[in-house]
Order: structure tokens, then sequence, then C-alpha cells
């Protein structure tokens, strides 16, 4: 018999609706999780929403997906629709987006570190929101509890001066209207690039000499956790920033790693499917490319458990984000755990600040942004593919007669925190909380850590769909 | 929502004169916040994004130094916010019903209530293993709120997620329960008019709604607070009308620099709301000309037109011309 059944709903301290359901028991003597779903509990239909608008507006309904990552979701959207009318942006309407997109890296990081995951490790303050608390180990003396407190409450401070720095050339954070087919609507002006360089200054201090040693504090007080919630070790990243106008060079390239080892492999997008078999959708469209996916919501349904669909890479799942980065491009491979995904997570954010000092230097002032878009009057179709904080994220449009026909988005969060697929393999996520040990079933904080390890985000997990009643 | 009480009370000192809180006001606020019967806050995500939550941050974060023992929990009791608590599952759940048996809170929505499929397209949480809808969590707290503030578009008029043709059913949270609510609208809803709802509703001052249930004094006054017009394009640094010294109108974005876009597709001439005031930034100061808001973040600040986010029909037709 097993110990206890239980679902953790909501799972808090993630962004969006998430429910996991675990069974825990004791086999060989250790308490451990031996059965487990993860539930994504919300959907709101994108795809419909999209359908007949302009195709200039995607940008901007699509970063309302999330809040949590919506300058990602403009990016993808951008490329897919300069792709759709053969533009190219002016080099400095690149870099305007890219330092846009990293100040909202940046805020995603720090924010996932401290305020969403910190609370698995170090007991808050005792009122609410951080009460009641979990039970747990002390391993945190005193003063080190003090310093990672201060540096939480600093957090909150250098989370929001990344949004402010983001808004300069964004003109507001979350939601910047600046992403727009064809380049950027902002123009460099001396005194925002000066703004911005004095917050980058002050948050790449922050990185460097609060985050990073954080982490690396943290991951030696529980080293243990180098060996918790390693799953498949399937990584895939389809690179972000782009270096040149043509996008073929970029800071993270595109890339998949198989079973935590060897060398990145390429990604052929044609491989790419999407399972429903355990997804509120009908089965009658199973396994398609997104390019000519098509998804009919059918809830309830028999098996069905997530609203989440479980996209595959060649039928095999795959986990993305930091840690899939910075081993695509060969700058941290450790290993594939919770205590390595968040130090992945955190010395990404110190090589990006990094990168967009550079970028910072190569604008000038004045200089144009926007190359001029024509919507295609005929039948195209596109794809953005980019990188959100977490992991790999796509956009798929098909256009005619100047409108959306059809609008598919695969995000970070479908790919890491799938359900099972038609073959019953189990999601990343569900793999990776498989086994995990269990000291005390009331406060199971140990499955927690390996769920923030990925940093979920259900909001962007809301699949976009079309809707017909149940069957 | 991390924020030392004392900070708490600097910030709406140093944001008064944009909110037109008096100093009488402020000490009422001090009364209110300092008594231990005051409301708890009890904050749901519906069919959202979580993007007005993050917007909050931007604002009430700035203001530092923090001390642990002067927390916003001193200020506003949130008892529950999923993105932010440390309790998951049913111990977070068991604080809300405590909360919610108890009547003393006030409640706050952020994303609008998918009503097809049963509710079933947003189950908020469970407890005890049964799982519990938005639609119906929204019913059922809101029957016994002190207040309800819908926080951002979504909540206060369906938003993006009832746009088209609505493939999950969302409505209002006033459609849903026919209660007055207090609507922050904005996707996302602007920091200071957050703060700005939850003060008003501390220190017991009734809000005069416009018709949509926006509080006048944020979405139909001018950034002194004191009279119409409230539209953007009227109070615009590029409208030449306001600012003779403004750039001829643009006819495309690529030159577009500084002038007004009313014929890129900018809702500004129908849009009621202060977000010259500026976004992501310390609060503007109302006694600065409107020229040197000119380069104040917002959306219209970097070149882009007004998409008109804070009124009833956002996201509307095509943005762009």
């Amino acid at each position: 018999m097993p110990v206890i059944v239980a679902a953790i709903d909501p799972v808090t301290r993630i962004e969006g609706h998430l429910k996991v359901d675990v069974t825990v028991d004791t086999v060989g003597g250790v308490q451990q999780v031996t059965d487990v779903k993860t539930v994504g509990t919300l959907f709101r239909g994108f795809e419909k929403i999209l359908e007949g608008r302009d195709p200039r507006d995607a940008p901007l309904i699509t970063s309302r997906i999330c809040g949590v990552c919506p300058t990602s979701h403009s990016v993808a959207a951008v490329l897919a629709l300069d792709q759709a009318g053969g533009v190219t942006p002016p080099a400095a309407g690149r870099v305007l987006r890219n330092l846009v997109h990293g100040a909202c890296y940046l805020e995603s990081h720090i924010l996932h570190f401290y305020l969403l995951s910190l609370p698995d490790y170090i007991q808050g303050p005792g009122m609410p929101p951080w009460t009641p608390g979990f039970e747990m180990e002390h391993r945190v003396d005193k003063a080190a509890a003090g310093r990672f407190l201060a540096n939480y409450l600093a957090a909150i401070n250098i989370r929001r001066q990344c949004h402010e720095m983001g808004a300069l050339f964004g003109g507001k954070l979350p939601h910047s209207p600046g992403y727009i087919a064809g380049g950027f609507t902002a123009v460099p002006a001396a005194d925002k690039i000066a703004a911005f360089q004095s917050l980058l200054a002050t948050i790449q201090n922050f990185i460097n000499t609060s985050y990073v040693p954080d982490v690396e504090a943290l991951s030696s007080l529980y080293s243990d956790y180098f060996l918790v919630g390693r799953g498949y070790g399937n990584l895939l990243s389809y690179g972000v920033f782009e270096l040149n106008d043509a996008g073929s060079s970029k800071l993270f390239t595109r890339g998949r790693i198989i079973a935590g080892a060897g060398t990145a492999q390429a990604v052929d997008v044609a491989q790419i499917t999407e399972s429903v078999t355990h997804s509120w959708y009908s089965n009658a469209a199973n396994n398609l490319n997104p390019a000519s996916g098509d998804t009919v919501a059918q809830y309830p349904k028999p098996g069905g458990y997530s609203w989440l669909k479980a996209p595959r890479y060649g039928g095999v799942p795959y986990e993305c984000g930091p840690l899939a980065r910075m081993w695509v491009n060969g700058e941290y491979t450790n290993g594939v755990s919770v205590m390595d995904r968040i130090r992945a997570r955190a010395y990404e954010a110190r090589k990006l600040a990094a990168a967009m000092q550079t970028w910072l230097g190569q604008l000038a002032v004045g200089a144009s942004t926007y190359t001029p878009f024509t919507t295609p009057s005929g039948a195209v179709s596109a794809m953005g593919l980019t990188e959100a904080p977490r992991g790999a994220l796509g956009h798929w449009v098909s256009l005619s007669g100047g409108a959306i026909a059809r609008y598919q988005v695969i995000t970070p969060t479908c790919w890491t925190i799938s359900p099972r697929d038609s073959a019953d393999q189990l999601g990343p996520l569900e793999k990776a909380l498989m086994g995990t040990p269990v000291n005390n079933v009331q406060h199971p904080v140990e499955v927690l850590r390996v769920i923030h390890s990925v940093d979920p985000c259900l909001d962007c997990a809301t699949h976009v769909i079309k809707v017909s009643q149940p069957a | 929502m991390s924020i030392a009480r004392r900070d708490f009370l600097k910030y709406c000192w140093l944001a008064a004169g944009v909110l037109s809180l008096s100093p009488a006001k402020f000490s009422l606020l001090r009364e209110a916040l300092a008594n231990p019967a005051a409301p708890s806050v009890i904050w749901l995500h519906g069919s959202s994004c979580t993007g007005c939550s993050v917007s909050l941050l931007n604002r009430i974060s700035d203001a530092a130094p923090f001390t642990i023992k002067e927390t916003l929990t001193d200020a506003i009791n949130l008892v529950y916010h999923a993105t932010l608590m440390t309790p998951a599952g049913d111990a977070a759940v068991s604080e809300l019903r405590k909360v919610y048996n108890s009547g003393n809170y006030v409640l706050v929505l952020e994303g609008g209530v998918p009503t097809a499929f049963g509710g079933g397209p947003c189950i908020v949480y469970s407890l005890h293993g049964q799982e519990t809808t938005y639609q119906q969590a929204v019913q059922e707290l809101a029957a016994k709120a002190l207040a309800l503030v819908c926080v951002g578009t979504c909540a206060s008029f369906g938003g993006i997620p009832a746009a088209g043709s609505n493939p999950t059913g969302v409505v209002s949270v006033h459609a849903l329960t026919g209660r007055t609510t207090i609507n922050i609208s904005g996707c996302p809803a602007n920091p200071d008019w957050i703060i700005w709802a939850i003060v008003q509703l501390l220190t017991g001052t009734p809000v005069d709604l416009d018709a949509d249930g926006r509080p006048t004094a944020l979405y139909a006054r001018n950034l002194a607070g004191t009279a119409t017009p409230g539209l953007l394009h009227d109070k615009c640094p590029r409208n030449q009308t306001v600012n003779p010294a403004a750039p001829e109108l643009a006819t495309s974005f690529a030159d577009c620099n500084g002038a007004c876009l009313r014929n890129l597709g900018c809702r500004g001439p129908v849009t009621n709301a202060r977000c010259n005031g500026g976004w992501n930034i310390k609060a503007a100061d109302p006694a600065a000309a409107p020229v040197d808001r000119f380069q104040n973040n917002w959306c219209i600040g970097v070149n882009a037109p007004c998409h008109g986010c804070v009124e009833k029909d956002f996201p509307g037709g095509p943005f762009y011309l």
C-alpha cells in the first residue's frame, strides 16, 4: 500500500496553474515518489483569439499568453512575421529586441531563485505569505540564513530594476509594445542608453556578488540535490539572442543533448510532434507537427489529465531551459539535476549580463530600428523559434488574404511539464520526480524542490487550441 | 509583494500628489494599517497571465532598505497569493478557508472567468482532493467579501481571453457575480492604480466609479487630478495642440520618432488613462510640465501607438492602421 496519494494543488511559487498528483511509497527502505502526474489546469485558446486578426497584432496578443515571459512571445512572433514578410530589421532594431528581451531574462532568473525557489530551502519570516512553512531539516546556519534573506529582499528591488531597464526602450513591462514586424519602435537616444547602462551595472554587480555566490553556497549545502531530479537528461535548445542580422549566429546556439552526454546534435524541426493521448484534446489530431497540427478540446476525456499537450522530438521527451542552453553551448556540463538546473541558470544570467554590456556599446544614437514591413497578401507559412527564460519557444503561423489563418505555439513548459504521451512515456518533469525521496509526507518539500528547479510557467503552457463542445 | 510597512507608507506619501492623497487621508491610512483587525487580502488568479502581479511587484518594491520585521504583512495581510506564498496545496487552501469563514477580507481578482466546459478551463485549487474551478471560487468568495477589486482588463471586462470567438466563454467578475467591482483595468494594470484602490479600501474612503466600474479619480481626470479630460491624446506631448513644438504627424514607423502616432493606429484619442505619468519608474512629479515627461516610459514614449488596453472593448479590432 502506498503511504499517501495526494494532490499538491495549487503548486505555489510558480507562474500559472499547476497541480501535481503524487504517490509516495517505501521502496528498498526509502520512502519515495512512486507515481506522479503533472496537471496543467488552465487554458485560454489563443489560436481562436488570433484567427482572422491582422498578423501585425500577433506580437501584442501573444505577449499576453504569459506575463512572466511576455517578451519572449513577442520575439517569437516578430521572428515569424519577419520571415513571412521577407524583411530583415536593421542592426539597431535587432539589438534593441535583444536588450529588452535580455532585461526580461535577468528579471526572470533573479525572481526565480530568490522569490520562487529559495523558500524551499530556508525558513521565511513567521507571517503570511510565508506561513505555514514547511517542516524541513536545517542546514543553513544563522549567518547564512541572514545573508540569504537580505539578498531575497534586495532581489525584489533588483528584479524590478530589470524591468525598469527594459522599459527604457520597451515603453512598459510586462507587455512591451516595442516589438513590431520589421524591427522595433524605439530609436536609441543618448540619455536612455546612459540610463540603461547605469541600471545594467547595478544588476550585473548583484548577479556577480550576490546571486552567483548564493547559488554556489546553496548548492554546497544541498550537494545531495546534484543526485535528485535527474530525469531523462535529454536537453533541447532552439537558440536565442541573434548576434548578426541574418540571425545565423546566436549567443546561445541551437542543439540538443541526448541522455546528458556527448556533444550537441542538430535540431530538425520536422521531427517535432505533439501527442494528446493524455491531454484534454481529441485524439483525432495526435502526434502531428505544429505546422500541420490541429487541436480540439475535449473535456472531460477518458485517460486525459492535463491541458498541456506532450511535445516530443523524434518521439522522445526533452526538457529545456538554462541548463539545456548552457550545455548545448558547451559551457555547463556538470550534470542534470535540481542543483545543476539552479546553477546553470545563475551562470547564464552572468554570461548574458556581460553580453548585454557589449550590445549596448553597439547602439548608435538615432540609428534606424525599422525596415518597412508589408503584410503578404497571399498564402504564406512561417516560423519563429526562440528561447524564453525557461526554454524553447516556437510560434508557427499561416497567413492568408492578409490575415492570420492559423497559429500554433509550443511553449517551454509544454516540453518540460508535459503529461504522458501516446507511448505512455512520462513527461520530463514527471520522470525527474520519480524516485524523489520524501522524508515527511505531510511536508513534501523535496517534491517542490524538484518542481521549482525547472521553473514552471503554466501561463506559458496555456496551449493554443481550437475548441468544440465535449464529445 | 514584500515591502516594509514603513516603506509602504513612505511610498504612499511620495505618491500622494499623483494619487490625490491628502495628509488627513494619509494619517487615516496609518491608523488603518495599525489595526490588527484590518481585513486580510485574498488574491486569486483566473484566466490571466500573471502580468498584473508582476506589474504590482514592479512598483511596490521600489522602497529600500527593507527590514524583515516590517514586511508588507504588517500593512496588508496577504493570506493567499499563489505566486508568492510559501505553503502549497491543502496547507495553502486551508489558510484561505479560515479567512473565508471569518468574512473579514478583501478579494482581489486577476483574470477573467472561463464559464465554458463547466468552468473546467481554470481549476484554481483542490482541497482534500476536491477540485474547485475559478468560476466556483469567485462565486463563493465574492459573496462574503468586504469588497471586490478587479486587477487588470481580464477580470474587469474579459480582456484578451474573451476576445474573438471567446473560446472558453470568459466573462468579467461583475458579469458573473452581479456585484459591484472596483475595476483597475489595464494590460497590465499600473501598480500605482492598484495601490490607490487598496488605500481607499483600507481607509474606508468611498470610491466614485465611472459607468465601467473604474475609479473616476484614476481614469477620467488629468495628471494633476483636477478635472477632465481624461483622454490621453488631450494631454499627450506629441499632440501639437498640447505641445506646439511637436513634429508633424507620423506616417510610418520609419519616421515616427517623437511624432503623433494617430495615423498609425494610436488609440490615445479614445482612451481614458494617465499612462503619461510613466511606467516602471518612480511616480512622476505632477508639477512637471508635460514636455518634461516626453521621455518617460510609456507606450507612446517609445513610438508605439496606444492600444487602448484600459478600455472595455480591448483588444478590439486591428491595433495598427
